[in-house]
């Protein structure tokens, strides 16, 4: 047993070996937990009824990303009784693969959007961006006013429809050239709320909703 | 989970684990070469620091051997290993039905009761106007405000008083929450002109005693009797069938002064009350009723 040691005293006393053997079981944990779902990540197909995002979405969810809601509002609804009688059914994978970058989330301080869609009317969610106060008395929400005055420029839009394309997104030509015409005279506003509008409704997974109504 | 990555995964939890089981069994029996002075010989910083050899502490021993015998446990009993199951066949989404069954379990009576009466009735049962309540606080409060009174920016009306646009019934008040509404008020701007939109708001104004133009409003009368009186009748009071609010009472959905009136003409209104069959369900969806109930027919006293 005194041999054994002899190669402990080696590792101990030589801090760039001890560094990598330590970096090597550090890993360990990582690569069994994060590379197989890293690597299986592409057999994650879209929900049925999973589209990619209109044009109008599309520039709602960058607004969406770009204003930082991420910050404060998750779209996850975990798997747990209380999570899903709030807000509906549990949130899967495969409703969020056309999602660049995914918005889950990890911090609540306002309440989780992934089925806010048609939860409130159009009118509600424009006045509740441009002031928070004004229907929910207490909300620390910050207003976003400025989306009122900002026009989307369609072919940085349609750019990025070619980029997520080349990502693997199914978006035709056509739909591609169609959408100048579906963002005009739209402002990032309409945008914001088209993509709200559309969380959960477009996505929701069609085969376990029925937990969603059971969910009392 | 494939059978490559299954095998990597158990492949890497055996590495890991033999290997921390290990030191632990070993390092513990392992002679240490020790100095006559009681340390290892091994020196830092010139032989300032020095390295003792010591026993480790027996609770130290004890909180890893029992930190080894939860990580075993576990991985016998939950998934973790690859793509074994667990002896205890647990899943979240396994674990959600059951809280989810339980729960419907515990409300079971209570629904089953709640099914036997009406709306009107429900709402003097304290259980449902309670669990009714924390659903409208929860859901409908974005729009009518906690205290249901409400919000005319949006045209959300005010469900405390006794003025009801679709009717203020039971079953009136669940198929308003269970389907929604649309409330549509058509634009009249360009039709009557400014001057015409300008009269007819001081007839409507006129219609509730309201301070008006006397001449104005004599001057629409013709228009609101042909046009306007289609829904919201020749005397004004509205016709719930189709939402048309009463125009004779001090009640407004969007604010009752003159320019506010002349915007609504104008412009027309659109309001709309979401559908919530599909998120709160039939059963749920009654308690809410019955809370809007009671709450609508609460002595004033207490309503505030």
């Amino acid at each position: 047993m005194a041999g054994g040691y002899k190669y402990f005293e080696a590792i101990e006393k030589h801090a760039g070996k001890l560094g990598i053997l330590i970096a090597i079981m550090v890993s360990l944990g990582g690569l069994a937990e994060i590379t197989p779902l890293f690597m299986e990540a592409h057999k994650v197909h879209p929900a049925e009824g999973v589209k990619p995002y209109d044009p109008l979405r599309l520039a709602g969810k960058d607004i969406y990303v770009r204003e930082g809601c991420y910050l404060c509002h998750s779209q996850m609804i975990r798997a747990l009784r209380f999570e899903t009688q709030r807000y509906g059914h549990y949130s899967v994978a495969s409703e969020s693969v056309y999602d660049r970058p995914f918005q889950w989330g990890s911090k609540r301080t306002g309440p989780d959007l992934a089925r806010v869609g048609g939860k409130y009317s159009d009118t509600w969610q424009r006045l509740h961006l441009m002031d928070p106060r004004a229907v929910a008395p207490d909300s620390n929400m910050p207003a976003f006013p400025w989306l009122a005055r900002e026009t989307i420029d369609a072919a940085d839009i349609q750019a990025r429809m070619r980029t997520l394309r080349r990502l693997g997104d199914p978006y035709s030509d056509a739909e591609i050239a169609a959408a100048p015409e579906a963002l005009k005279g739209k402002t990032a506003m309409d945008a914001l709320i088209a993509y709200l509008q559309g969380l959960g409704v477009d996505n929701e997974p069609h085969a376990p909703a029925t937990a969603q109504a059971g969910a009392r | 989970m494939s059978m490559f990555w299954s095998a990597w995964v158990m492949f890497l939890v055996v590495l890991n684990m033999g290997i921390t089981l290990f030191l632990f069994l070993w390092g513990t029996r392992v002679k240490i070469p020790t100095l006559p002075d009681g340390t290892s010989g091994h020196v830092w910083a010139h032989g300032v620091l020095r390295e003792g050899v010591r026993k480790l502490p027996r609770w130290w021993f004890v909180m890893s051997a029992c930190m080894f015998a939860a990580g075993f446990t576990y991985l016998a009993l939950y998934p973790g290993f690859g793509r074994f199951k667990g002896l205890l066949g647990w899943t979240a989404h396994g674990e959600l039905a059951r809280d989810t069954a339980a729960n419907q379990v515990q409300l079971a009576d209570l629904m089953q009761r709640f099914k036997l009466y009406t709306v009107e009735q429900l709402a003097h049962d304290p259980q449902a106007v309670q669990l009714g309540g924390r659903l409208f606080e929860d859901n409908c409060s974005a729009c009518h405000g906690r205290q249901a009174h409400g919000n005319p920016l949006l045209g959300a009306p005010n469900l405390s008083d006794a003025d009801w646009l679709y009717g203020g019934d039971g079953n009136t008040i669940l198929a308003s929450i269970l389907d929604g509404r649309h409330g549509t008020m058509p634009p009249f701007g360009e039709a009557f002109g400014e001057a015409g939109v300008a009269n007819l708001a001081n007839y409507v104004l006129s219609l509730s005693g309201a301070p008006h133009d006397a001449a104005k409003a004599a001057a629409a009368q013709p228009i609101f009797t042909t046009v306007c009186a289609a829904c919201h009748g020749a005397d004004g009071k509205g016709n719930q069938a189709v939402g048309a609010p009463n125009l004779t009472d001090h009640i407004w959905l969007y604010g009752g002064d003159l320019a506010t009136v002349e915007e609504t003409i104008r412009h027309g209104r659109g309001g709309q009350m979401p559908a919530w069959r599909a998120r709160l369900g039939e059963d749920d969806a009654r308690t809410v009723a019955a809370w809007v109930y009671a709450n609508a027919h609460r002595a004033p006293a207490t309503s505030q």
